[in-house]
């Protein structure tokens, strides 16, 4: 019955809602990931790619899920996953900075798979952190948070774009969302638990307010920089068709 | 010879516009030299997804759908024996095609009312409102 006395929790409905937009940022990237490096692959082995691509990182998502439930009952690792997830949540804001490199981009099926695979794997962490952040401990959003990144993850690549376009607000209140949970998160590890509990209750609700404006202004900031280095517009397909002779 | 900027995205207003291009261009004393624009969105997720794809792969992805976008627009010039230039870009696209044509030095843009995707504002489209608000050179819009 301890289910259905949590279903009725304020608590419950708002960590619900965190998990879903957690996931449709950081689940969302996994999927477009895919989609993409399947793309360049003769079609019957793009099938298999994407196929392949979304089972792995399914099943990452579940193994890793496990861990951390046990993981972040630790000293430390509390205060670790914030900053890890600050981190992620700032780089969601970054520009596509055009100087990096990807991890291959040769157009064979495995090298398709490696890309993928590698993404699964820091994706799929990311996701597993920033969703146990937002479950506070309860299984039931834990396991709620991985039924919902599944179908995004196999079938979101699509949708989660045109949603973006339409609506490109939604990466920035992600990214502050993560920094919410952050610092919720951060007050909570067993290492500062009780002193905060006894000295300083007010960093319950100071230090994810702190969280989400620091992910925003450090975002901002960093990509307003980025902008300010290359203010050119690229041409991607510059070219000139001849017909007519003139 | 003017350079007129031509923002494409291959919908329906976007073809009629170049329909209505290729009928009037005797409005120019010298012809025109046309530059076709067609503006591609950024791929969200800031740059977690540039960083494992590398940049090549979703440049050369953009300019895939860039090139597709552009077609319809190619072949209505093709067919009508006219010289052309075509460009992709990437970004928000009133930003892109208004600084296109400061740095390229266009004189006039010439594009249609309502491209895919704007229902936000269904008498104009909203890349059309945001264009004029920002553009540098006359606008000219076919509806």
């Amino acid at each position: 019955m301890e289910f259905m006395n949590e279903l009725q929790t304020a608590v419950f409905w708002v960590g619900l809602w965190q998990i879903i937009l957690v996931n449709i940022v950081l689940s969302g990237d996994n999927a477009v990931v895919i989609a993409l490096a399947a793309r360049s692959l003769p079609p019957h082995q793009q099938k298999k790619a994407i196929a392949w691509g979304a089972g792995a990182a399914v099943a990452m998502r579940i193994v890793l899920t496990i861990i951390a439930v046990e993981l972040l009952r630790w000293p430390w690792l509390k205060l670790i996953g914030a900053v890890l997830l600050l981190w992620i949540a700032v780089k969601l804001l970054l520009p596509e900075d055009g100087g990096s490199e990807g991890v291959d981009s040769s157009d064979n099926l495995w090298a398709a798979i490696k890309t993928i695979l590698i993404a699964d794997l820091v994706m799929s962490l990311d996701n597993v952190i920033a969703v146990a952040a937002a479950a506070k401990g309860s299984i039931t959003l834990l396991v709620l948070g991985l039924a919902i990144s599944i179908p995004l993850v196999i079938f979101g690549a699509t949708m989660l774009m045109k949603l973006m376009d339409r609506w490109p607000i939604i990466i920035t209140i992600g990214a502050a969302l993560l920094g919410w949970v952050a610092g919720d998160m951060a007050v909570t590890d067993p290492v500062v638990k009780d002193w905060v509990d006894a000295n300083a209750a007010w960093l319950h609700w100071a230090a994810p307010v702190a969280g989400a404006v620091f992910v925003v202004a450090a975002g901002k900031w960093l990509a307003a920089r980025a902008e300010a280095g290359h203010k050119e517009v690229v041409d991607l397909g510059e070219g000139s068709e001849t017909k007519a002779p003139h | 010879m003017l350079k007129l900027l031509v923002p494409v995205d291959g919908s329906e207003s976007s073809g009629r516009a170049v329909a209505h291009l290729i009928k009037k261009l005797g409005w120019f004393k010298d012809g025109a030299e046309i530059h076709l624009l067609n503006v591609q969105h950024q791929i969200p997720y800031g740059n977690r997804v540039s960083s494992v794809i590398g940049h090549d792969k979703l440049a050369q992805y953009h300019q895939e759908e860039g090139m597709a976008a552009l077609k319809k627009a190619m072949q209505q010039l093709d067919a009508a024996k006219l010289k052309y230039h075509y460009h992709i870009g990437v970004g928000d696209e009133a930003d892109v095609i208004c600084r296109y044509a400061k740095e390229k030095g266009c004189d006039q843009i010439f594009m249609g009312t309502r491209g895919l995707g704007s229902v936000s504002n269904l008498v104009l489209g909203s890349v059309a409102t945001k264009v004029i608000h920002l553009s540098p050179v006359p606008v000219l819009l076919v509806k």
